[in-house]
């Protein structure tokens, strides 16, 4: 078998929290025993509510983060065992994208410099061919070769998420983390930028993790997804899979919470109640206070994830939840929890 | 049925450097109606709510066109009228994080209802519970940066009922949100709007978000509305090529289409160097040397069907 692209295996992330200045530091696990692996040219989505560890997630695999427990392997090497120099080379063949392309250039660099930058840093090749190399990038994402020499401010914000994207790419990366690249765009720029991804991974040699909590996105530009709540992975598997028969009632919640194009649709319940509370739950299913279909059980075991068919989930009655959220009639009958 | 908005010829401009930011758009709404408004960024959706409001920023001047609202003439300079109350994308940023929520809420009492000292302490917390923030005596304290965003929007939405408003403006409301709290929040604007009898005009880019809300929805592309119809009609038949676009590019949840969103070739013009014509006509793969000429006069093309298209597309 071949070695994955990335593993990661109990990895912990825990953020140190004060409520006030004299307050007891409690800890809160942005990332809980999170394991799962994934093979070069995969492409892999990470969805979850603010948070739930998604961008923790995302900074933990390129080591930007350390965990507090837990490992990560990239191509077989450990994050821990790496020296500068190994570090150095992994850099290369990585990169991240964020929300804010806005924030994320540098206002007093011209795009070309801060395209090349990369080449540059890591001496890949002389200044001629960073230039050429730099325009043939800006070709490839959709901009033209003479946009070089503007500046961020006097460019439009898909052609500016364009630049990011092009930086991002320009040493070839073996992986790409999009922390919620396309959250801030028009629906129009974000559909064109969904296709520029969808092209591009076919030409390119590229695996790439797209972490958003737009589900709507998510689905054209993935095989597999992971849901994340509180830290854990609550479900994860092909995407096809999941969207079509969702086993953890998180993830049923958050496709039913998508407004459809359907003007029919009124008056409804939202499918869950309040948010994400971070600083109870030590014990059973973190889920639990808003889930409808909590019973006794889950306040005291916490569940692990199953594997059924073509998916994973952690849920204690995953078994019942079977076919799409639409059908009503096949959720488990939903319990009055005790709070 | 009588009109409690009419917007008529709406031009708004920023006369420093000559640039219109809205190009005369018409519009009315009666009373308990909902209004969406649909468009990409920079298309004048929030100018047209700030300039409903009487509350364009600095610079930036309704040049034209008139604004009736429950028939009194809004005049310039004077202060927004009270019966309007507006909400933002940004909640946190909307609140001054120097005060508590409490000294937020009961001083928009004050100021609307006369409401003091106990009077005002109760009304807000009977307020804050009607948005479903719980143990509202003691949130009463607290500060906006104690409050998740989709709290502090549901404290934006319990300031804008203190004013009691016949016009809610909800500008983009749950665009900073996650999902599961956008589901909240447009169920809690559908509860207070039947509660209330109050008129909403919601602005948002995701059609998503105005066909769960709005009975009545416009498109605006550079400052025009360029086709307004019933919801339900505009997201099944689309007359306006740009309309037409924008629903094709909404991806979609359904597990059995599998089909990618498809992109809108070209970006939006810059104001400045809007195309003439009809603006969209560059972009546009219907377009022929008229649409370069002239903007299309909107037509009516069924009962409340109004579309500005020299070429619509067929139902």
């Amino acid at each position: 078998m071949n070695t994955p692209l990335f593993l990661a295996r109990d990895l912990t992330r825990a953020y140190r929290h004060k409520a006030g200045f004299f307050a007891r530091p409690t800890s809160q696990l942005a990332a809980d025993s999170i394991s799962f692996e994934f093979m070069a040219r995969e492409r892999i989505g990470v969805v979850g509510e603010s948070g739930s560890g998604k961008s923790t997630l995302g900074r933990l695999l390129l080591g930007l983060t350390p965990p507090t427990r837990g490992d990560v392997w990239f191509e077989g090497v450990n994050h821990r065992d790496r020296s500068a120099q190994d570090w150095t080379t992994f850099r290369k063949c990585t990169s991240l994208v964020q929300q804010n392309p806005l924030s994320a250039l540098n206002p007093q660099m011209t795009i070309g410099e801060q395209v090349a930058e990369g080449i540059l840093v890591h001496r890949v090749a002389g200044r001629t061919e960073a230039y050429e190399r730099t325009a043939a990038m800006l070709e490839r994402v959709g901009l033209s070769g003479a946009m070089m020499n503007r500046f961020p401010h006097q460019m439009s914000g898909g052609q500016r998420q364009r630049v990011v994207i092009a930086r991002a790419l320009i040493l070839d990366p073996k992986l790409v983390v999009f922390d919620e690249a396309v959250s801030a765009l028009d629906v129009s720029v974000q559909a064109q930028v969904v296709a520029l991804l969808r092209s591009l991974w076919q030409q390119l040699d590229l695996a790439y993790v797209f972490i958003t909590h737009d589900l709507r996105i998510v689905r054209h530009l993935v095989d597999r997804i992971v849901v994340m709540y509180f830290g854990r992975i609550v479900e994860t598997g092909d995407i096809r899979a999941v969207y079509e028969h969702p086993r953890h009632p998180y993830t049923r919640a958050l496709l039913a919470s998508v407004p459809t194009m359907d003007s029919s649709i009124r008056s409804i319940e939202p499918p869950i109640k309040g948010e994400l509370d971070a600083g109870k739950v030590s014990q059973g299913c973190a889920f639990r206070s808003r889930c409808p279909f909590a019973i006794d059980r889950c306040a005291v075991e916490t569940p692990l994830l199953r594997a059924f068919d073509r998916q994973q989930a952690a849920c204690h009655r995953a078994d019942e939840f079977v076919g799409p959220i639409k059908s009503q009639a096949t959720a488990p009958q939903q319990k009055k929890i005790a709070r | 049925m009588s009109k409690l908005l009419t917007v008529r010829d709406l031009v708004v401009e920023v006369p420093a450097r000559n640039v219109t930011i809205i190009g005369g758009i018409s519009f009315s709404l009666e009373a308990g109606q909902t209004l969406g408004l649909v468009g990409e960024s920079g298309c004048g959706k929030s100018m047209t709510c700030y300039a409903i409001a009487n509350m364009l920023p600095r610079g930036i001047a309704r040049t034209g066109g008139s604004i009736e609202f429950a028939c009194d003439l809004l005049k310039s300079g004077k202060a927004a009228d009270p019966t309007i109350a507006m909400i933002f994308q940004d909640p946190t940023s909307s609140l001054n994080p120097v005060h508590t929520i409490g000294y937020y809420l009961e001083s928009a009492l004050y100021r609307h209802q006369g409401l003091k000292g106990n009077d005002a302490r109760l009304e807000a917390m009977r307020l804050l519970e009607r948005v479903g923030i719980d143990r509202a005596e003691s949130r009463l304290r607290a500060y906006p940066h104690q409050f998740s965003g989709g709290m502090n929007q549901r404290v934006m939405i319990a300031h804008a009922l203190a004013a009691k408003p016949q016009l809610l403006i909800a500008d983009e409301p749950t665009t900073a949100l996650d999902v599961t709290m956008q589901a909240q929040i447009l169920h809690l604007l559908e509860e207070l709007k039947a509660e209330t009898g109050m008129a909403l005009i919601i602005v948002s880019h995701d059609l998503g978000v105005i066909a769960r809300l709005a009975d009545r929805a416009a498109v605006m592309y550079c400052g025009k509305i360029i086709e307004t119809a019933p919801v339900a009609e505009l997201l099944l038949r689309p007359a306006h090529p740009y309309a037409r676009a924008l629903i094709t590019c909404m991806p979609s949840i359904d597990p059995a289409d599998l089909e990618p969103p498809v992109p809108i070739p070209g970006s939006v013009p810059l104001l400045d160097s809007l195309p003439g014509g009809c603006h969209f006509h560059p972009r546009c793969s219907r377009a022929s040397g008229e649409c370069a000429a002239h903007f299309p006069a909107p037509a009516m093309i069924g009962p409340v069907h109004e579309v500005s298209c020299f070429h619509p597309v067929a139902a």
